[in-house]
């Protein structure tokens, strides 16, 4: 039971990193760069369903202003740099990538402060299921991020766009010789990769607090749930990010607190000593 | 927030238009000391720092009035740690190589004054900050004697702790730390202090950084039944522990260090999960005559209470203390000055509590300053031990109830 509680302690930081997994693994997958400025996608999410909330009291308000917003900053970090920037190689997208991070967390900092701030939501005790003690905020935040998922995967797997962007992942070549316009699914893959960071940043600044720099100190576990769950594989990703997540927490009776962050980096070690291509990924010919 | 940045700005224009006034500079030439004021304007300490630069001004400025120190004016260089390692070092190089000041003052927590320390070292002039890391008092960081502490260590705040707790009647403590050198050093102090008065220490968790939940830590904390937790902690971690203790509904009590207990923690929880929480702080020496010199600068500047910012008060003990030295040493070699710190710091000696008193008592023989931020007797580590408050939380108000003394 000890060890079920901690797993469920484990789950809700693992959905939060799934669902910057997701984001990282989209623009991977289609964009074929490591996007480093999704941490702070994150946080402007965060920042934006902050301030709606204040101003008006409701979540609800807040995470389409957090979807919103952060989906049309997502798509203009694409048309003023990424675009531009296409056919070039990964290490000047990343590091453009790094640079819009960076000015998005300066430009969060002048405009809010470094001060930490918080959602003022009210606080709950837990409610006890079968010896389990579950927070029923943890429950609503895992609904909206299951709610997310099945849109992203919905948009992904049963709508039109969502099939063209798959082939532009799968081969981009023979995307386009189709007849697939890369200018449509590029935009339909940041404003999707906004919205999912949006809500992973409003998730992380409700459970703790909001800075600046939130988004930016989630990056790595991001990334390494990324490689875990198969680089470009949307449901790798968010299995990848629980599973990190459990694991760090579940490991923690053994090896103590300070070292579960490493433990979750050796889980990642040998997953993909056994697996080199991830959970869910698959083997790319070189081109 | 706005309104440090604006009067950052503001420092910033008056330190350009002091520089650029040639009338300034000409009256000055070259018997001038140059100090540096490196505080944490912006970032984690902004509540603090702008308070802390403007006292080091302040002070220099009666240092000035009273015919400045061994004949020389000081004239001080400010900057901004941003309350960052990395831009704190950007700006001590700057300090140190182009302005070219003879000490700097008034950096504030550990890792900046950790990553400023080797080139004050490399320079060879001292830094006097206010940071807790015990690391800061012996080699290699202090290797060289230039480090001078004007805040408690971390492990003079866990021995607080531990006096605190005995004096509340607690039995149980339990203690969470964050994972650094100040963070452990506070619980360590407070484990070492507590078992030297025959108490056991029920469970102790050091925890990491930027985590989304402490759940699993409280979990294990709380499962040996503490009737109170100590921390070594930041504002950011204790925002999360406590909120998700607060939902767990175990009965404990919180003692917690004053910078990350303060006002803007209960602003984030609320007045009904503070309820309680016992915050320590180190107090300033609020009875002695430099508190008042200090607290009416500090008025004059800031358009606040003194007590409302104990590093001001530190800072502003900084420059009167150095440029006692200064006097005493008849120089503004640097080493000269380090030696004479200890005595006129410490006993034995004429009390003074004033730059200018103790220019005038310098010329019949010692002096010992008590300071505005404690009586400043440095040990032979540069540390000093000043007093504490416990501060509780009551009806979302911190209110001190009474000093301890170690």
């Amino acid at each position: 039971m000890f060890y079920a509680q901690l797993a469920v302690n484990g789950l809700v930081q693992g959905l939060v990193v799934g669902l910057g997994a997701l984001a990282l693994t989209l623009v991977f997958g289609i964009a074929r760069f490591p996007n480093a400025a999704t941490g702070d996608t994150m946080t402007f999410g965060a920042y934006a369903a902050l301030t709606v909330h204040k101003a008006s009291g409701s979540l609800a308000l807040g995470s389409i202003a957090a979807i919103g917003g952060a989906a049309v900053l997502a798509l203009l970090a694409y048309l003023t740099v990424f675009k531009r920037l296409a056919g070039r190689s990964v290490v000047s997208l990343l590091v453009a990538s790094i640079g819009i991070g960076f000015m998005i967390r300066a430009g969060l900092g002048v405009a809010f402060g470094h001060q930490q701030q918080v959602f003022n939501v009210p606080l709950s005790r837990p409610i006890r299921v079968a010896g389990l003690a579950i927070n029923p905020l943890d429950l609503q935040l895992a609904a909206v991020a299951a709610v997310a998922l099945a849109a992203v995967f919905a948009i992904l797997y049963l709508t039109p766009i969502g099939r063209q962007m798959r082939a532009v992942a799968d081969n981009r070549d023979l995307a386009r010789v189709s007849g697939i316009r890369p200018e449509r699914v590029m935009t339909a893959m940041w404003l999707i990769t906004g919205g999912v960071s949006a809500v992973g940043g409003m998730m992380l600044g409700i459970k703790t607090i909001v800075s600046p720099e939130v988004g930016w100190e989630m990056l790595l576990p991001v990334f390494a749930a990324t490689i875990l769950g198969g680089i470009g594989s949307p449901v790798g990703a968010v299995v990848a990010g629980l599973v990190l997540g459990v694991a760090q927490e579940v490991s923690t009776p053994f090896v103590g607190f300070t070292y579960k962050i490493a433990l979750s980096f050796v889980v990642l070690l040998a997953v993909l000593l056994v697996r080199p291509r991830g959970l869910f990924g698959r083997i790319e010919g070189v081109r | 927030m706005k309104t440090t940045r604006r009067e950052f700005l503001g420092s910033i224009a008056a330190g350009a238009a002091l520089v650029a006034a040639p009338s300034i500079v000409r009256a000055q030439g070259a018997d001038v000391i140059r100090i540096g004021a490196l505080c944490p304007v912006t970032g984690v300490g902004g509540p603090y720092g702008s308070g802390m630069q403007k006292m080091i001004v302040a002070a220099a400025e009666a240092v000035n009035a009273a015919g400045g120190a061994s004949g020389r004016k000081i004239e001080i260089v400010s900057e901004d740690t941003q309350t960052n390692p990395q831009a704190a070092v950007l700006a001590a190089k700057k300090l140190i190589e182009v302005n070219k000041v003879q000490a700097v003052l008034g950096t504030w927590s550990s890792g900046v004054s950790l990553a400023v320390i080797p080139l004050t070292n490399d320079a060879g002039i001292p830094l006097m900050h206010c940071s807790g890391a015990p690391a800061l008092s012996v080699p290699p960081a202090n290797a060289k004697g230039l480090g001078f502490r004007f805040q408690a260590t971390n492990d003079r705040f866990g021995r607080a702790f531990a006096e605190i707790c005995e004096k509340e009647g607690f039995k149980r403590p339990a203690t969470m730390a964050f994972n650094n050198a100040s963070g452990i050093g506070n619980t360590e102090g407070f484990t070492k202090a507590w078992k030297a008065k025959g108490g056991e220490v029920v469970e102790s968790v050091v925890y990491e950084p930027n985590q989304a939940s402490y759940r699993s830590e409280l979990m294990k904390v709380l499962a040996a039944n503490p009737d109170v937790i100590v921390t070594g902690s930041y504002i950011a971690d204790t925002t999360i522990i406590l909120r998700e203790w607060f939902q767990t509904g175990q009965p404990v009590k919180w003692v917690i260090p004053g910078w990350a207990a303060n006002p803007q923690l209960i602003e984030a929880l609320g007045a009904e999960v503070t309820e309680g929480i016992i915050s320590v702080d180190s107090v300033s020496n609020e009875g002695a005559e430099a508190f008042k010199a200090y607290d009416a600068a500090y008025q004059k500047a800031m358009s606040q209470a003194g007590t409302n910012n104990v590093y001001a008060a530190m800072t502003w003990d900084m420059m009167t203390v150095l440029a006692l030295a200064i006097e005493a040493a008849g120089t503004a070699d640097m080493a000269a000055v380090v030696a004479k710190l200890r005595e006129v710091g410490n006993p034995d000696g004429k009390q003074v509590s004033t730059f200018a008193e103790g220019k005038e008592a310098l010329k019949a023989g010692k002096i010992n300053y008590e300071g505005a931020s404690s009586v400043l007797d440095f040990d032979q580590h540069g540390d000093v031990t000043p007093d504490f408050g416990a501060y509780f939380i009551e009806g979302g108000k911190l209110n001190r109830r009474y000093v301890v003394q170690i």
